[in-house]
């Protein structure tokens, strides 16, 4: 992860110098790109939602100033509200959280514990978590963020993202399937 | 157990700890990801921020920059190579009439300071007939590509990097694909199809860094890191060097994305006999953004370039347990099997000089010629060591199973023993050797360190420097001009950290960290260049280790780059229109040489001046502490450049400053019809010289000789040259031996482009031969 004051720095000379900002770019889109397709689970997708997300903060970097986060924070929040100005653009507006529970795509996730190894089993099942869920399983366990980092991509407070991913945690307990147990123990 | 104390703390129960190990020893698997998209948007995104960061967007790229301390943004964008991007968007107007076709192009169109080693990337939108499209494309000046679709995006290859300082136009018609037509279609009028109108879009090429006449020193307490950029993710390359035009020969493991890559595992080519065994990686070239260029040696490994550019070496799997030790041209022709061996190699092949490969085969050194005949008298028991040839002579320096030596393979006689432990080899430009030693004496780890050698042109060797205690060095990488050598520093005391770089004098003084210490670095290697490092870092997110690039600038304090900053102040008060700012810049000379009609200060007849770069500098002939500093101006006319000429200032000291004493102009030459000389270096080559004369265009090799290309003497005389071509920079190189005074050197008509088209007139620039 960058020091935070060579960060801060970069992010400083990024408001004036179009190669500053390109070292931005270099140094945040794998993660973003990753972050994104994990989100929308499509290649072209997450190309849109990359995209739009790098041209947001060429846009508005003069008025990000740092808040005691990385800049990848702000880089977080972007592509999060850029998938879901996605999904309301194709279903209107829908709070998945308390959306359908793992059950119904469970025989997909058996197929996927017989054909693929446990690494992409329990990712598969990830995926079927409802939103808020998974983005904050994603940051935790995908892009290492800190709690407090989550909480401020997400606008929730520490506490609501302990929760969640102490619920996504259970969940996953609860509802993989029979097999994968012998794997936990 | 999970190491992070947040999840500790929230997760006590077992089974949910459980659960969070397993979550935290996984990760999910890496999105699929097109090879262009990442450099694609970063093209466009640097397009966009070019204009909206405009304080420093107008920056020049030409490496002199005036205005900056260091070379270093410009240098970084040069890094950034800029992908050539040209966005179409195809309108249909109605699927039942014949499909109008219109185009609309971006703000890319006159685009500058476009990096010359990327591919062009025409991304579309809209049904587009993609193989009508593809072969409509016409590149001026004429330029060798291969055209290649990924998804909407026509990506055109130049066969070699584009021309710097060069106006390039790209023409080509956004066809449609075909619709049903009128008669297919009931109750619908016919109506005659239009063929679309081709789109022209024009860019022009970034400025090369003129040959100073002082070299900048790559010493280093004046060489800072710039900016970094990573070529891929980790793990999808495995092993990189540098070829001598600045490109990036990759081994990827197979089914990698890219131009001319197949969907399924490469197999190298057996015409018939066993099957061969599958193979796990490719050879690819590569841009130094990391843009896949093309696939090389299908199967290949461990690649090694040519010191003269133009050729590969590498490993390939054939028959049976058997690999093959060949040789590819840039384009990935094979050019020649010169050995073959059984088992995997472990290491690349090394080039020494342009004809001869060194290799290991079963622990054991051999040397070949380019047509598989061993050398003889190289027998030696390598082992797993390194080995490393000199540049400038026919030796190789070898980690033998028995000791280090350096083999002269002109000379009979024993090898050279270098002192015991020496490793990790590295042949500076000029032939001096560099190596490190562990010291043997110090027995505890903790506080092991390692000296660091010397050998001047690789005779004899001298302790030039040892490590801090509790530190190891290794990965000696010299810097361009020999002054300077980048190397990986290891803490040995177990505190954790990773190895990082370090910069160190070549007399040993002066070590300075090179890049952020907190990252994990290893492996650099200094581009011929100089402008770049490649290396290896730790990827802080997915884990692993990547390769990635950073820039490199030198110091470019001197007299000669003064000159040149009067003559930037004096050409933008030009192109800008501004007679008074710019006849600030001449002395009394000066300004009776323009009022006299040496050369027109605006512009004669309403003609605009659109650019101008600097074509040369040299020491005067004729004047004390003066240069003659040639600059190319270009004319536009409706913003698109027509007509160049070329001015011949000499500049005179004035206190700290420079002023323009005198002018030669050349006469005003048409620009789009046939070849033209970009630049023109002379570069001292002890006993000789070369003159360096650069072409725009791809040239048919053959009309490049001595009868067109020449050097006279103030008689007019033709002296004495050898004349050499490399294709791949569009570079002529005379080599002479001239004593000082004042030469001429001519281009004439007879040389060609690769369409036979020729030189549109001649072309003569004065050359300076200074002691």
């Amino acid at each position: 992860m960058p020091d935070g004051f060579e960060e801060r720095d970069l992010v400083e000379r990024a408001k004036q110098d179009p190669d500053a900002f390109g070292a931005l770019y270099d140094r945040y889109f794998p993660q973003i790109y990753r972050f994104a397709y994990s989100r929308v689970r499509d290649q072209s997708l997450a190309e849109d939602v990359t995209s739009e997300v790098f041209f947001k903060a060429l846009r508005n970097i003069k008025r990000y100033t740092y808040s005691g986060h990385p800049f990848s924070s702000w880089l977080y929040q972007i592509t999060l509200n850029a998938v879901a100005d996605h999904y309301r653009g194709l279903h209107g507006e829908v709070d998945l959280e308390e959306g359908s529970s793992l059950p119904s795509t469970a025989p997909a996730v058996v197929d996927e514990v017989v054909r693929r190894d446990r690494s992409r089993r329990i990712w598969a099942a990830i995926d079927q978590l409802p939103r808020q869920q998974r983005a904050a399983m994603v940051l935790k366990f995908s892009e290492d963020r800190k709690i407090e980092e989550i909480a401020q991509i997400l606008g929730k407070s520490s506490g609501a993202v302990k929760l969640l991913l102490h619920r996504a945690v259970e969940r996953l307990r609860r509802e993989l399937p029979p097999e994968f147990e012998v794997g936990l123990t | 157990m999970t190491n992070d104390p947040e999840l500790e703390e929230l997760f006590n129960d077992p089974a949910d700890r459980a659960v969070v190990d397993l979550l935290k020893a996984s990760r999910p698997a890496a999105p699929p990801l097109d090879p262009h998209f990442r450099n694609y948007l970063r093209a466009k995104l640097m397009t966009e921020a070019r204009q909206a960061l405009p304080a420093r967007a107008a920056r020049s790229w030409f490496p002199f920059t005036l205005s900056q301390k260091t070379l270093a943004p410009a240098m970084a964008a040069v890094a950034a190579g800029f992908l050539v991007v040209l966005g179409v968007e195809i309108y249909l107007h109605g699927q039942t009439e014949a499909p109008q076709v219109a185009c609309v192009c971006t703000a890319f169109n006159n685009k500058v300071d476009v990096g010359t080693g990327e591919p062009i990337v025409i991304p579309f939108t809209g049904p587009v007939d993609k193989t009508a499209v593809a072969e409509s494309v016409v590149i001026q000046p004429a330029t060798s590509v291969t055209k290649q679709w990924v998804g909407q995006n026509l990506v055109i290859i130049p066969a070699h990097p584009l021309a710097a300082n060069t106006a390039y136009s790209v023409s080509f018609k956004p066809l449609a694909t075909p619709t049903p037509t009128p008669a297919q279609i009931p109750g619908v009028k016919p109506t005659p199809a239009v063929a679309p109108a081709p789109v022209i879009v024009h860019f022009t090429t970034v400025r090369p860094p003129v040959t100073p006449i002082v070299p900048p020193s790559f010493k280093s307490a004046v060489v800072n890191y710039g900016y970094d950029s990573r070529l891929a993710d980790p793990g999808t390359i495995l092993s990189a060097a540098w070829t001598p035009a600045g490109q990036v020969l990759v081994t990827r493991p197979v089914g990698q994305l890219g131009p001319g890559s197949s969907p399924g595992p490469s197999t190298s080519a057996t015409p018939s006999g066993p099957p061969t065994p599958k193979a796990t990686t490719d050879v690819w070239l590569m841009s130094s953004l990391g843009t896949p260029i093309r696939i090389l040696v299908p199967g290949g490994s461990l690649p090694a370039a040519a010191p003269s550019g133009g050729l590969i070496a590498a490993w390939q799997p054939t028959q049976g347990t058997q690999v093959n030790l060949g040789v590819w041209d840039l384009q990935g022709t094979p050019q020649a099997t010169v050995a073959t061996v059984d088992g995997v190699p472990d290491r690349a092949p090394v080039w020494i000089g342009g004809d001869r490969i060194a290799y290991v085969d079963q622990g054991r050194l051999r040397v070949v010629d380019l047509h598989g005949t061993q050398v003889s008298g190289v027998a030696l028991q390598v082992g797993h060591g390194r080995l490393a040839a000199s540049p400038t002579s026919q030796r190789l320096a070898v980690e033998g199973a028995n000791g280090p030596v350096i083999l002269d393979l002109r000379a009979a006689g024993s090898p050279t023993s270098l002192p015991s432990g020496a490793a990790g080899f590295a042949w500076s430009s000029k032939g001096d050797l560099a190596f490190v030693v562990r010291q043997s004496a110090n027995t505890d780890i903790k506080s092991a360190n390692t000296d660091l050698y010397v050998a001047a042109d690789g005779q004899s060797f001298q302790k030039v420097a040892t490590s801090p205690d509790g530190q190891t060095w290794s990965d000696l990488s010299w810097s361009p001009d020999a002054t300077s050598l980048l190397l990986a520093t290891t803490a040995t005391n177990g505190n954790g950290a990773g190895p990082s770089l370090v910069l160190v004098n070549r007399d040993g003084s002066s070590p300075t960290p090179f890049g952020p210490s907190s990252k994990e670095f290893a492996s650099p290697q200094w581009s011929l260049s100089g402008d770049l490092v490649l290396f290896t870092r730790r990827d802080e997110a997915a884990g692993g280790r990547a390769f990635w690039t950073a820039t490199t600038t030198p110091s470019t304090d001197s007299a000669a780059n003064r000159a040149l900053a009067a003559v930037a102040r004096f050409m933008q008060a030009r192109i800008s229109g501004d007679a008074t700012t710019a006849k600030a810049e001449l002395d009394d000379a000066g300004v009776a040489a323009y009022q006299g009609g040496s050369s027109s200060l605006l512009g004669p007849g309403g003609v605009h001046f659109s650019r101008y770069y600097p074509v040369t500098v040299q020491p005067s002939g004729s004047k004390p502490n003066a240069f003659l500093v040639g600059v190319r101006i270009f004319s536009a006319k409706n913003g698109v450049e027509s007509s160049f000429f070329e001015e011949q200032l000499t500049l005179v000291p004035q206190g700290q400053t420079y002023l323009i004493d005198a002018v030669n102009a050349s006469p005003t030459m048409a620009l789009g019809h046939g070849p033209t000389v970009v630049s023109v270096e002379v570069v001292q080559t002890p006993p000789g010289q070369q003159v360096r004369v650069h072409f725009d265009s791809d040239l048919k090799a053959g009309t490049i000789t001595r009868d067109t290309i020449q050097v006279k003497d103030a008689d007019g005389k033709v002296v004495d040259a050898t004349v050499t071509f490399d294709p791949d920079n569009h570079l002529a190189t005379l080599s002479v031996k001239l004593p000082p005074g004042t030469y001429k050197l001519v281009v004439t008509t007879g040389v060609t482009d690769v369409n036979a088209v020729a030189l549109a007139q001649e072309y003569d620039a004065p050359l300076v031969i200074s002691r």
